[in-house]
């Protein structure tokens, strides 16, 4: 703790630190953490974190990736047993360990990495994890039950007879929320849990903390979007390295104060305005392109131009993305990448042609997490003659490390296990494997959903770079904010079309949001 | 209501949906032509002997095919159900030398059962790759087998094989009542309780159970228990049909529980696999042998027929969900 002071006492640090484990609490707390410690071999995760929450009360955690928030969401909800320290919630310690007798003990938790069966239904993943394992199960009481459940949460248009695995990843997030409350929890933690969510679902999910507020059960919210933290949250503690360096009370902070308290530095909130274009050659174009979830949409990308997509989650964003780079078969009237005419496309045809893609899900798709960092960065540019292995890794040392130096990845060198890296280093792995290899486009994913703001503003500036270079950049993203500031242009989509095109003055937060929702402005 | 369509409100959708999620309606649809095939090649399927012959000659194998499902459902495989089978077996014809039949039968069963819980155990909470238990379990429980019985022999009476593999009506082999009772129990298990659901969730993603709160690994452990009592059943009705213990009897049924489990269109990966779909996968496959006697082809060509019904069965959803998407990818 007192390391956690000294970092509380840092210039920068703007937040009325009151000493977490000092004065009295005015209530009875409901949930005591003192001098939490996770160590993974010589690694520390957490090193003596203490906070206390109090009943009706929502606690964020904020913090860096690898700053320690999901280790503690972890310990709290059972799922990974401190090395030392206690938990205490309700006045009883907490039996660590076991994510079930943290569930019986009210605390229940939804995790950033979703923890749902995808070969389950939705009613299954609902119901099955309560109670105990040599029961009867009826599918058609746990269906009644689940759309009841949803129906009380105002999910009506989740059907609980459907696989999880064919629902959205947004949607996915929503059962998962829906799980953790369903057993009225004293306690409820959300891990990261609005990362997928659109601002009607995170509008959603604040109804229902407020709701479960009322009620006197608290929350504790992990997130990086610090303007879901300023709506929700009553107190919050900063975490960096494993420590608590400062906390901080609703409406006494500032955007800033508290990135440069996560950063451990100065670091202004900003968004880099897109570099000014000097050519009008068109790198990608595509008329009436359609496919399984897109319908009819036409394309012109300019080389150097960030064109943004916007729009909610399953209107066709990712089908788009995946079918201009071939992953998802597609056909369109006409279809030129860099002037040169193609019809249709594979991921391998793609990368020949000089298109780049950092898909959806970096663990699924981007990355071969049991491979190298140096590896997985090279992945794109193995031909099965070449070499490989340490040699290739060796020859390619200039380059690995020049991207892993513009991009900062905090990685022990190109040897080290994708794996072991964090989230928001993962995510620069899968975009720093584009860079420098004479792209023509580049297709984004969301490459910045729940990742810290630091490797956020660093993706900002390599993409805008990359711009500069002249690469054409689409680029989906959930937070309108990036959309607004960073690219040149937004064509937002609506069910499989794009509804609106926002350029210039029209381009703003409202409008996209507006046509995201299937409005059309008035031109 | 992060989607503006309405909320759609749809019929209880019946077990057919299920099925095919699990991959259950091709092995379905190729047994019932196999059996259409094999009875206008040979109408005398349909008399009272040869019934009961061909009845007596995939039920060991259906069970034992269930037995490999189990493990194949939490993710694992298992290379020692032959060996288990066969030490079964012979616990089974050698005992009922010495005590009261229902007596062999719970010995047998017992016996298999340890044999499960013993790779379960080193699977689940040893956390060891199932193919290498089970391989290395494999020697130790035929070198068992073996020295319970080095050749074949037993105690096998008339009377156990007029109760396991004899006609209970005409036209009813009592074998086939024996597999839907161990059948249905099995299914009632897998989709009527939570350890049945918790056995598909182990196998579909592991961490997901573990971090909703279930006891991924005590599941994983039940599941190769179970595995090894329903392969030991297999053995007991081996053994009654044939009429002898043999320590061999189990090593051809390794490879046909494989072969019957993919067949059935379960993911090797866990998760996904049916019951009906496995049983009647392997009653085709133990019927190739005799189909091809009836046609008069080589008996060799057997395995060659029974690898394209699997290319075949397994490759058709595949070819029919590619025709299905570039159709609609025209047509929007």
């Amino acid at each position: 703790m007192t390391d956690a002071r000294i970092g509380a006492a840092a210039p920068a640090a703007p937040v009325p630190a009151a000493p977490p484990d000092g004065s009295p609490p005015a209530v009875d707390a409901l949930l005591v953490a003192t001098d939490l410690v996770k160590s993974y071999g010589p690694v520390h995760a957490v090193q003596g974190v203490s906070f206390r929450c109090n009943p009706g009360e929502v606690l964020a955690l904020v913090g860096e990736n690898g700053a320690g928030k999901s280790t503690v969401a972890k310990m709290l909800a059972g799922a990974v047993p401190p090395t030392s320290g206690s938990i205490v919630v309700g006045g009883r310690p907490l039996a660590s360990g076991s994510v079930r007798q943290s569930r019986q003990s009210g605390v229940r938790c939804a995790f950033q990495e979703l923890a749902l069966v995808p070969d389950w239904t939705v009613a299954e993943n609902l119901s099955l994890p309560d109670g105990a394992p040599y029961r009867g199960f009826s599918q058609r009481k746990s269906v009644v039950a689940a759309a009841e459940l949803l129906g009380a949460f105002d999910l009506p248009h989740i059907d609980p007879q459907v696989t999880v695995g064919t629902l959205s990843l947004a949607d996915r997030q929503l059962v998962e929320i829906a799980r953790a409350l369903a057993g009225r929890p004293s306690l409820l933690i959300l891990d990261e849990a609005s990362s997928a969510l659109t601002p009607p679902g995170v509008a959603w999910l604040f109804q229902r903390i407020r709701d479960l507020t009322s009620d006197g059960g608290s929350v504790i919210y992990v997130s990086h979007r610090l303007g879901e933290i300023a709506e929700i949250a009553d107190r919050g503690a900063v975490l960096r390295d494993g420590k608590v360096v400062g906390e901080f009370v609703r409406g006494g902070w500032t955007d800033d104060q508290l990135v440069s308290l996560m950063a451990g530095r100065e670091a202004a909130r900003f968004f880099p305005a897109p570099p000014a274009r000097t050519t009008d050659a068109v790198a990608l174009e595509v008329t009436n392109l359609r496919s399984d979830g897109v319908h009819g949409i036409d394309l012109v990308l300019g080389a150097g131009e960030i064109l943004g997509i916007g729009g909610l989650q399953g209107h066709g964003q990712a089908e788009l993305l995946r079918s201009l780079f071939g992953a998802a078969p597609a056909t369109a009237d006409s279809w030129s990448i860099a002037g040169r005419p193609v019809s249709g496309t594979t991921p391998v045809r793609s990368v020949r042609h000089g298109i780049g893609y950092v898909p959806e899900d970096r663990k699924r798709e981007g990355l071969a997490l049991e491979m190298s960092v140096g590896e997985n960065l090279l992945v794109p540019w193995f031909r099965a003659y070449q070499l490989g292995g340490r040699p290739r890794i060796t020859r390619e040392r200039t380059w690995i490390d020049g991207v892993l130096g513009a991009l900062s990845v905090r990685t022990r060198g190109p040897d080290e296990r994708a794996g072991t890296l964090s989230g928001g280093n993962q995510q620069k792995l899968v975009f720093g494997r584009w860079m420098d290899r004479a792209r023509t486009v580049i297709l984004l994913h969301d490459p910045t959903r729940g990742i810290d703001v630091r490797a956020k503003q660093e993706l900002y500036a390599a993409i805008v770079d990359l711009a500069e270079q002249g690469v054409g950049i689409l680029w989906f993203s959930t937070e309108v904010e990036e959309l607004v500031h960073v690219c040149h242009r937004v064509a937002v989509l609506y069910q499989g079309a794009v509804i609106d095109e926002l350029v210039g003055e029209r381009l703003t937060g409202d409008a996209v949001v507006g046509a995201s929702m299937g409005l059309r402005a008035a031109a | 209501m992060s989607v503006a369509s309405p909320p759609v409100v749809r019929l209880q959708r019946t077990g057919m949906t299920r099925l095919r999620r699990e991959g259950a309606i091709a092995p379905i649809c190729a047994f019932v032509v196999f059996l259409l095939v094999y009875i206008v090649i040979n109408p005398e399927l349909l008399t009272r002997f040869q019934l009961q012959t061909a009845a007596n000659l995939v039920v060991p194998l259906a069970l034992v095919a269930l037995g490999q499902l189990l493990v194949v459902l939490v993710g694992g495989i298992d290379i020692s159900i032959g060996a288990v089978m066969s030490l079964c077996n012979v616990v089974f014809a050698t005992q009922l030398e010495n005590v009261p039949p229902p007596v062999a039968l719970l010995l047998a069963v017992g016996v298999g059962l340890a044999c499960g819980l013993f790779n379960g155990f080193l699977v689940a909470y040893g956390g060891l790759p199932a193919i290498a238990v089970t391989l290395a379990s494999a020697f130790i429980f035929g070198s068992l087998a073996r020295e319970v019985l080095d050749r074949p022999g037993g105690g096998v009476t008339k009377e156990i094989y007029l109760a396991t593999s004899g006609e209970l009506v005409p036209f009813l082999p009592v074998s086939l009542v024996w597999l839907s009772v161990v059948a249905v129990l099995l299914w009632l298990l897998l989709q009527r309780t939570a350890l049945g659901r918790h056995i598909y969730g182990v196998g579909s993603s592991m961490e997901s159970v573990r971090a909703a709160g279930i006891d991924a690994r005590l599941t994983k452990l039940l599941a190769f228990g179970l595995a090894g009592m329903v392969t030991s059943a297999g053995a007991v009705m081996l053994a009654a049909s044939t009429v002898t213990g043999d320590p061999r009897s189990g090593d051809a049924y390794l490879l046909s529980s494989i072969a019957a489990v993919a067949l059935a269109g379960a993911a090797f990966t866990g998760g996904r696999g049916s019951i009906i779909g496995t049983v009647l996968a392997a009653c085709t496959l133990g019927l190739i042998g005799n189909l091809l006697f009836f046609a008069g082809v080589n008996s060799y060509w057997q395995y060659v027929i029974s690898a394209l019904i699997i290319f075949t069965v397994v490759g058709l959803p595949v070819v029919w969900a590619r025709t299905t998407s570039a159709l609609k990818g025209i047509r929007s």
